[in-house]
């Protein structure tokens, strides 16, 4: 690998905020060097509805990184998010070919593109392919089952795939400021990989990242993603109800939330009231803490619940042994986690960004685009490698005789 | 490969959207960078072309590099040799002349020990030898112009006639022009001295050459009617001595003009020539505004004096030629 810097982008449009972060990467270690931030415009649940707006809010992102690093972008690694992102579970077996049954690469890669190899609706486009761990014979293999003996081989993927057009627009935002998108990653992928350790995700782990707009899940088993799916309900929702509940604008539903807002009624005292300013100026009033903490309470449980329906039978409480892990902004909503636990029946905690992270990022807001720069960094080393392991000259004359 | 695996066709990933937008899709910032990337990029493709340029002219000259280009002709051997020559040198006096090695390498040659060897014939005055690649040596010789001719005794016993070049060159003419050698007188009164088994140049030649050069080119109807021409007296008296074909003698000095010598020569020819029945002995013109002319005992009367003289002589005065 050169020793040559490159400077990567990680770019999150989300529905309530912008983030952009800017990655020194040198082939072994990957810094931050710089942080920009914008609230967003013109993106509604992770979509982009106005162009312009969104280009010249992401773009502001984007500068203010860049000056912050006194480095320039040279690519972009964009977190995917929205309701039009879906997944589903694909899998392909194999017998293996060789007379003593020992798997080989053409193996492995006839059963890895048997279990891609799904067509998709009109319009839709494959986000990502993630690979759960291949079985030889019904025995699972974490890691490559080349070299190992067996009859049959096993491999399933979860495809994430998304509507074109959608996909189209948050790509062209950035190309809009002449940057080359080279890693398209799910947010939920990027948060999890921030929030959770490889010990988590072996023994199983629920990571939820809940933003303004979308919430995002994954879910880990066997040290892989094994499920991941993304609900169009988040924080502003909570804002929403308490706005129309409390007949307030959505600034002062917003304030409230933050301020007095819990995933879980803990206020006995109904008459117990709570000032909206607390400045006692004109226009300031009172509202009951037990109202507010009921309907974020409501629509916190609420919003868990979907996600749990959502997972279906892939989650349950024996398979998820490290419990949920919470992260996004919203996930700062007080007694969330315990919330979490009720719903999920596992133990849940609001996820720590690593000790390794300057001060000013440790937020969970900014675990996506964190976790951006080092699943994206990882993912694109993966990828490299597998290109540079096809791209073999004896790989390349074999695959040349085949198709002739 | 698997046929199933083979007709597979995957579905389409997000990397197959096309990354272009339109100039007009793009912030300002965007546009900004999209130029300034197109300068980079330009900059370092003029940079490329200029190392690649730079790396040509890298293998231009090493490829030009003299010592392989003498190392890749050492082994060329020489096959044509062109004379360029003002004179009547051929290309079978060269090639004896040179007595090169056949097939001599043309690298091998050693120019200066060539040119040696032509400058030792002594027609040549001057010799330039050029390597031509990639196998032709080109030698061009100015020759030595003969003034006068040699009697020599030859080592056999003969008589041998040489030429005598202005310089005083003594040399044995190859393929003179016998009209050319018809035109030129004798040399008398000379010593040869030989050393090394070439002829001394003879002292005085130069001016001796001038009075030949001088009559030839103002009175050609004179030096045609001269046989010989000495120098026994040249160095002693700084005279030359004419001997004509018709047996007279004429002495020039070479303190004087000769062109005034020669119009007085060819004012006393012509004046003799109105009186047939005088013929012309000896005419001295080294003694200024006074020519002695002597006629031959056999002439009946002596010619008249143009102007009387102070007293009558053997040896008339002809003095009718006085130039200022």
């Amino acid at each position: 690998m050169s020793s040559r810097s490159t400077f990567i982008g990680a770019v999150e449009i989300g529905t309530s905020k912008t983030t952009a972060l800017v990655g020194e990467y040198n082939g072994r270690e990957l810094a931050i060097i710089g942080h920009g931030e914008c609230t967003s415009r013109g993106v509604i649940k992770g979509a982009v509805v106005d162009y312009k707006a969104a280009s010249e809010c992401t773009h502001g992102a984007l500068e203010q990184a860049e000056r912050d690093a006194g480095e320039r972008i040279e690519l972009v690694f964009l977190a995917q998010t929205g309701a039009h992102l879906e997944g589903f579970y694909n899998e392909a077996s194999v017998n293996v070919k060789a007379a003593d049954n020992m798997i080989d690469a053409a193996d492995i890669r006839t059963v890895s593109d048997l279990a891609k190899a799904k067509e998709l609706p009109a319009g839709r486009m494959v986000v990502h392919h993630i690979r759960r761990p291949f079985r030889v014979d019904g025995r699972l293999v974490p890691g490559t089952p080349e070299n190992l003996v067996g009859q049959r081989l096993d491999v399933g993927y979860w495809t994430v795939h998304g509507q074109e057009q959608r996909l189209a627009d948050n790509i062209h935002v950035i190309r809009g400021f002449n940057l080359e998108v080279r890693e398209l990653v799910l947010a939920s992928l990027a948060s999890g990989h921030m929030v959770t350790t490889p010990e988590d995700r072996q023994h199983g782990v629920l990571a939820i990242d809940i933003g303004a707009g979308t919430t995002d899940f994954v879910l880990y088993r066997d040290g892989s993603p094994h499920t991941t799916g993304v609900v169009p309900v988040g924080g502003s929702h909570l804002t929403n109800d308490l706005s129309i509940g409390l007949r307030l604008t959505e600034g002062q539903a917003e304030k409230l939330k933050l301020r007095f807002g819990r995933a879980s009624v803990q206020a006995r005292d109904k008459a117990d009231k709570v000032w909206l300013d607390g400045n006692f100026s004109i226009g300031d009033r009172q509202f009951p803490r037990h109202a507010i903490e009921q309907i974020t309470a409501a629509r916190a449980w609420e919003l868990l619940d979907v996600v749990r329906r959502k997972l279906g039978n892939a989650f349950s409480a024996e398979t998820c042994a490290a419990g949920v892990v919470l992260t996004g902004g919203t996930a700062k909503l007080a007694g969330l986690a315990e919330t979490a636990a009720k719903v999920f029946g596992v133990p849940a905690h609001l996820g720590e960004t690593p000790s390794w992270v300057a001060e000013n990022l440790r937020d969970p807001g900014n675990n996506t685009a964190l976790g951006l720069l080092y699943y994206g960094v990882s993912a694109h080393n993966e990828r490299a490698a597998s290109t540079r392991r096809r791209g073999g000259f004896i790989s390349n004359v074999k695959r040349l005789f085949a198709s002739a | 490969m698997n046929p199933l695996h083979s007709n597979l066709t995957p579905a389409r990933h997000w990397k197959d959207i096309p990354q272009e937008v339109s100039h007009r899709a793009m912030s300002s910032e965007g546009r900004r960078r999209a130029v300034f990337a197109i300068a980079k990029t330009a900059g370092l493709m003029v940079t490329l072309a200029a190392l690649g340029w730079g790396g040509l002219q890298l293998v231009a000259v090493f490829r030009d590099d003299p010592k392989d280009l003498s190392r890749a002709v050492r082994s060329a051997p020489l096959k044509d040799l062109v004379l360029t020559t003002d004179g009547t040198l051929d290309q079978a006096w060269l090639a004896r002349a040179l007595a090169l090695p056949k097939d001599a390498p043309l690298m091998a040659l050693d120019l200066f020990q060539l040119r040696t060897r032509l400058l030792a014939c002594g027609q040549v005055r001057s010799a330039t030898l050029t390597r031509n690649f990639p196998s032709t040596l080109a030698v061009t010789v100015a020759e030595r112009p003969p003034v006068a001719r040699l009697q020599v005794q030859g080592s056999a016993g003969t008589p041998q006639a040489y030429f005598v070049g202005r310089d005083g060159v003594v040399f044995e003419g190859i393929n003179p022009d016998p009209k050319m050698v018809e035109t030129l007188p004798w040399l008398s009164g000379v010593k040869l001295m030989r050393q090394g088994g070439v002829f001394q140049p003879l002292a005085g030649m130069d001016v001796v050459a001038d009075l030949l050069a001088r009559a030839k080119l103002e009175a050609e109807h004179l030096y045609a009617g001269w046989r010989s021409v000495s120098l026994a007296r040249l160095q002693s008296d700084g005279e030359i001595e004419v001997t004509t074909k018709d047996g007279s003698r004429i002495v020039f000095g070479t303190n004087e003009d000769f062109f005034r010598q020669l119009a007085n020569l060819d004012a006393i020819v012509d004046a003799a020539k109105e009186h047939p029945e005088h013929v012309v002995r000896d005419i001295n013109l080294t003694v200024g505004g006074q020519v002695p002319v002597a006629f031959n005992p056999a002439a009946a009367e002596p010619a008249p004096a143009a102007e009387p003289g102070p007293a009558p002589s053997k040896t008339p005065l002809f003095t009718g030629f006085n130039h200022p």
